[in-house]
């Protein structure tokens, strides 16, 4: 995965926030579930297709004081992991 | 709730989810088979109406706002709705998975074609209460074993998941061994679950009839104890003389040897559910659950569920029963299990006793060793 890969969150896929810090992505047609805090809520309602994952980590950074230095490879992580599950598609930079 | 209790359960909300993640939903008040233990008709709680297609398909739609994941359709018998296709759809569009609880005998391969189609359905929970028709219908009527054993093998050509509940009375409690080879060996099913008849509805009619005395309840027990060890844990139960059985033993060694008290041992902590699901009646009144009918908290597309979810003062009383101790029923006085019990269903409860919050008598320890039951 790339920095410039931009992720769609699969339309299908459920945001339910239970808790203020815990929500669950449920995909319906797999029944899979993947829990996730609230910064994974915030990559998520970005992940539209427009914003690369640079673009997502940058603006994760500006919007949660403690995030880390490390915050780009976490959620690239995460987004990788939602990839793999279907939760996300992946639109490629064209080289 | 006993008044000198009042002071010290003064209500502290646990944590609740947002929006229920399931809910019950009894689509339909109609069924084809008239059972002497069903627990829905013959309630008083009960308004036998249905709802039309639409006011379904609009509460479905707030489901979907709530990100509701599942619902589980019920009745009456959920088959016998006409236009069921159309309800499903409506979950299908609204992001959810389904279930259905059934009898089994209006499956036909048109249905379970649709519902394979949607690859939304979990499973379908199927009543099968005896290895042949002669002791299945003894309780559930003539042609409902050959209905529920068609259905079942319509569901598993479709590749649908199918659930077999098995309900135990008195006219099938001798017949638990046949019942275990014949759905797991002879049908071939990877489980089965278990319960028993409660005191609800029709069968408080029928009860000397189909209510388990204690040496049947003892022999339940013991005969679904051997199987499960037979059946390397293909057999389970929520409740009934499995989970009793399971349950009682466990209570009596921590007391034979002086254990400390059970995780939430000694209050009412029996039931969990109003915590991540709730339920709706057929009339369309939301419900904290199936057997707590009377327990009316709005209706849907009149009240807010989500307002009903978060606020309702009824809700949250049921949610906080775990804050009352036992100690101060009457019922409990001077009973040695008390730090290993819950107080089981509280729909049980108040059908047997006419409070909801109070341990229920049927699942009581003590009661059942004083009319001369023993733990297997």
């Amino acid at each position: 995965m790339n920095q410039t890969d931009r992720p769609i969150a699969n339309p299908i896929v459920v945001l339910r926030e239970e808790f203020d810090d815990w929500a669950v992505l449920f995909n319906p047609d797999t029944a899979e579930a993947v829990g996730t805090n609230p910064v994974g809520v915030a990559v998520w309602k970005r992940m539209d297709g427009k914003r690369s994952i640079e673009d997502i980590a940058a603006e994760i950074k500006n919007s949660f004081e403690d995030a880390p230095d490390a915050a780009f490879k976490e959620i690239a992580a995460f987004v990788n992991r939602l990839a793999e599950n279907g939760f996300v598609g992946l639109e490629l930079e064209s080289k | 709730m006993p008044e000198e209790l009042k002071d010290k359960t003064e209500p502290t909300v646990s944590k609740v989810m947002r929006t229920p993640r399931s809910l019950i939903i009894e689509i339909t008040s109609r069924c084809n088979l008239r059972c002497r233990y069903c627990y829905f008709f013959n309630n008083p709680a009960m308004v036998y109406r249905d709802l039309p297609a639409n006011e379904w398909l609009t509460f479905f739609d707030e489901l979907g706002s709530l990100g509701v994941m599942k619902v589980t359709l019920a009745g009456g018998e959920p088959f016998i709705r006409e236009d069921l296709p159309v309800l499903l759809e409506g979950i299908v569009r609204n992001r959810m998975r389904f279930s259905f609880l059934s009898n089994g005998g209006l499956i036909n391969d048109e249905i379970a074609a649709f519902m394979a189609g949607t690859g939304r359905c979990e499973y379908v929970q199927v009543s099968v209460d005896g290895s042949c028709a002669e002791v299945h219908d003894s309780c559930r009527g003539q042609g409902s074993f050959d209905g529920a054993i068609r259905g079942i093998r319509t569901l598993q050509r479709h590749r649908i998941r199918v659930a077999v509940r098995v309900t135990i009375h008195r006219n099938n409690v001798h017949d638990l061994e046949n019942i275990a080879h014949f759905l797991l060996d002879e049908l071939g099913l990877p489980d089965f679950g278990t319960n028993s008849a409660g005191y609800m509805g029709t069968c408080c009619g029928n009860a000397d009839d189909v209510l388990l005395n204690i040496e049947e309840r003892k022999e339940a027990m013991a005969t679904l104890l051997r199987l499960t060890a037979k059946y390397d844990g293909r057999i389970s139960s929520n409740a009934g003389p499995l989970t009793d059985g399971r349950m009682w033993r466990r209570m009596e060694e921590a007391r034979a040897q002086g254990k400390p008290a059970f995780h939430n041992g000694g209050r009412l902590t029996a039931c969990g559910c109003p915590n991540n699901k709730i339920s709706v009646r057929a009339d369309g009144a939301i419900v904290p659950c199936n057997m707590l009918a009377h327990v009316e908290l709005g209706r849907i597309n009149h009240d807010s569920l989500a307002e009903i979810w978060q606020n309702s003062p009824a809700l949250n009383q049921l949610r906080n029963r775990h804050s009352i101790p036992l100690t101060g029923f009457e019922f409990c006085a001077g009973c040695s299990y008390i730090p290993y019990c819950t107080g089981n269903c509280p729909g049980l409860g108040y059908t047997l006793t006419g409070m909801v919050d109070h341990p229920s008598p049927d699942a009581c320890l003590r009661r059942f060793l004083e009319e001369g039951g023993a733990i297997a």
